[in-house]
């Protein structure tokens, strides 16, 4: 990599003049689009928001159904984030460290959230837990409440994101191998000292970046979430819910003014994400040079 | 700790990594296990280790049987091709580690660690690199690291897997003498796996060569070069001139050692330096003539490239200095040539061709 940044730029073939013109319009070309398709649809967000005021802004953020909304949104990720997490690392662990029979059919299935649907996802939990499903009237009898109460949106929150972590970590683990695990138990090294001193500590930034996609995957969550919720003001509606409510009753500066609150947040974590990046892949870049040297 | 291996068997789907190995290493032996690859050595390695479990047979620690031990409970250190450093940990860090996991019934201070860790850095000479990182030492660095951090739980057996073949030649010499002396001071039962033949014939005590999942032979490095037990060993360890034959005479008056039966179809091997070069034809052995192809004089040993007539390959001699200034060749000259020993071998090919006069020379 160094080598590479050293050559000095006097030896590379100086480009053309038509060369040039093509490579500032495909420049321009990227960031027209950059301008018109994210830039300014998250501009028109905020402004939207604010087009009443500060103080209107702030009277629809803080609203009773508003912040409830935000409550079980948080409160959602709150709970599938950890799950993926444990989720993610042991699928990971498996597939990476061990041989078993149905092992690529189990990482066929951890794509199955990405490859199908949100809504087709929320409809199989109302098929199995719904009134008329199949666990419906266990359920019932028993008094417990998933489809259109919150333990519906956690699992459904659960099952879209529940690749993110997995399918972040897998890749990294095969590319890093075992031999410190093994170099580990040989010296002793039980499970609980394995798991904390050698394979975490390894893999932390892609664990970071696989928790981070999926904290916002949770956060942003509609079609599945939709169909589970029952839109419950104030019960079980969440932010993205909460925005298309408002929106839907034409009560467009309170919609935006949530829908900024759902656009900070991802602003938020495109900003951690970005800060994760830099340290992991210069990280990785440098051990794979190591090796190519060695 | 004593080593035994008995009747060990390990099957790979439809490759066979070790087919019935048997053998014996003494407590406080060097014993290498050399072969090429595929032949099962790092196979055998890490089942003494108790990384892989045999198919059948089983692994003798001490005296005691420890087949289904775990690799922790068997009290070994191993050292890895590609070093396996805990890349987020200091040099120190990586030395302290197989005493900090133990259980803390077990576990030495925080002050004992240190002292430990601390002499074993000086042990291999990096006590001044304790806070660096592995990826800012080199490959050689490295290497004595895992020793030394194999080295810190005291272990009773020594297994190293290929441990020097990731580093240029000249850094694998250095080691190499580096091991023997360390393994000198400490006495500790060592296994070192390794295809370079060089490699364990200088640093072992006792060779295992094995090939295709079976024993070839084993025992000291001399006894296996003076006297290899098969036609595969004589080709494994250095160079050979290979001579297809038949045998004209019967064994008894070439007065030479080997493994043929009877007379018929046989192979002959002749290392370079057992050839005996003269420029005229030696009056009480048959020889035959030659003529010099090509002439290496750099290093102590004179090597020569002969072509014999019917001998399709070149014919490989070596002598020493002095007999080259007596004789005084240049390439294009005749001379006669014949050897001091040659072993013969059952030849397992029947296209057997060349040098009829194999059993003449």
């Amino acid at each position: 990599m160094n080598r590479r940044r050293s050559i000095p730029s006097s030896l590379l073939l100086k480009p053309s003049r038509a060369q040039r013109a093509g490579r500032a319009a495909l420049i321009l070309l990227a960031l027209l689009f950059l301008a018109g398709f994210l830039i300014l649809p998250v501009v028109a967000v905020f402004t939207q928001a604010l087009s009443q005021g500060w103080t209107i802004y702030r009277n629809s953020v803080v609203q009773q159904d508003v912040l409830s909304a935000l409550r079980l949104t948080c409160l959602v990720a709150a709970i599938a984030v950890p799950l993926n997490v444990l989720f993610g690392i042991a699928a990971s662990w498996a597939i990476t460290r061990f041989d078993f029979p149905g092992k690529s059919l189990l990482i066929t299935m951890i794509d199955i959230p990405l490859s199908v649907s949100p809504v087709v996802a929320g409809m199989m939990y109302v098929e199995v837990f719904g009134l008329h499903g199949w666990l419906g009237p266990w359920l019932m009898a028993h008094n417990l409440h998933i489809i259109f109460a919150v333990p519906g949106i956690v699992l459904a929150t659960v099952f879209v994101t529940c690749p993110f972590v997995a399918r972040e970590l897998i890749p990294f683990m095969q590319a890093q191998g075992s031999d410190e695990e093994i170099a580990a138990v040989v010296l002793g090294a039980n499970g609980w000292n394995l798991f904390w001193r050698v394979t975490l500590p390894n893999i932390k930034w892609a664990l970071l970046y696989g928790t981070i996609l999926a904290a916002s995957r949770s956060i942003g969550e509609f079609g599945a979430v939709s169909v589970v919720s029952g839109h419950i003001r104030g019960q079980t509606t969440t932010l993205p819910l909460q925005v298309e409510m408002l929106y839907n009753e034409y009560n467009f500066t309170a919609a935006f003014a949530a829908a900024s609150l759902l656009t900070l947040a991802a602003i938020v974590t495109l900003g951690i994400k970005k800060a994760l990046e830099g340290p992991a892949s210069g990280d990785q870049m440098e051990t794979e040079e190591e090796k190519g040297a060695s | 700790m004593s080593i035994q291996v008995e009747q060990v068997r390990k099957q790979y789907g439809s490759f066979n990594a070790l087919a019935g190995v048997s053998l014996t290493i003494a407590s406080g032996e060097l014993m290498a296990l050399l072969g090429p690859s595929g032949s099962g050595k790092t196979t055998l390695l890490r089942i003494i280790a108790g990384l892989e479990s045999p198919d059948d047979g089983s692994i003798l620690l001490h005296g005691e049987e420890s087949t289904r031990h775990s690799a922790a409970k068997r009290g070994i250190g191993f050292v890895f091709q590609h070093y396996a450093l805990f890349r987020h940990m200091t040099i120190f860090e990586n030395v302290a580690f197989g005493l900090r996991v133990q259980p803390r019934s077990l576990r030495p201070s925080r002050q004992k660690i240190s002292e430990r860790v601390c002499e074993l850095l000086r042990l291999v000479q990096l006590d001044t690199y304790a806070q660096m990182y592995p990826e800012q030492l080199s490959g050689g660095q490295r290497q004595r690291v895992a020793l030394a951090r194999a080295l810190a739980v005291q272990p009773k057996v020594l297994l190293l897997d290929e441990p020097f073949s990731a580093l240029d030649a000249k850094v694998r010499k250095e080691l190499r003498d580096w091991l023997r002396r360390i393994h000198d001071e400490l006495h500790v039962t060592t296994v070192l796996v390794t295809h370079d033949q060089e490699e364990a014939l200088e640093v072992a005590d006792r060779v295992a060569i094995l090939n295709q999942g079976k024993l070839e032979q084993i025992g000291t490095p001399q006894s296996i070069y003076d006297c290899p037990a098969s036609p595969f060993v004589y080709n494994f360890l250095g160079n050979v001139n290979l001579f297809h034959g038949r045998l004209l005479a019967d064994l008894s008056s070439l007065g030479r050692d080997g493994n043929v039966e009877s007379a018929g179809s046989a192979i002959g091997f002749v290392r370079p330096h057992e050839l005996e070069l003269s420029r005229k034809h030696p009056v009480d052995v048959k020889a035959v003539a030659a003529s010099v192809v090509r002439i290496h004089a750099t290093g102590p040993q004179i090597r020569l490239e002969l072509s014999i007539a019917g001998i399709l390959k070149p014919v490989a001699a070596e002598l020493g200095r002095k007999q080259f200034e007596a004789l005084a060749l240049v390439p294009g000259d005749d001379i006669f040539v014949w050897p001091q020993s040659i072993r013969l071998f059952d030849d397992p090919a029947t296209t057997s061709l060349l040098l009829d006069q194999g059993a003449g020379i």
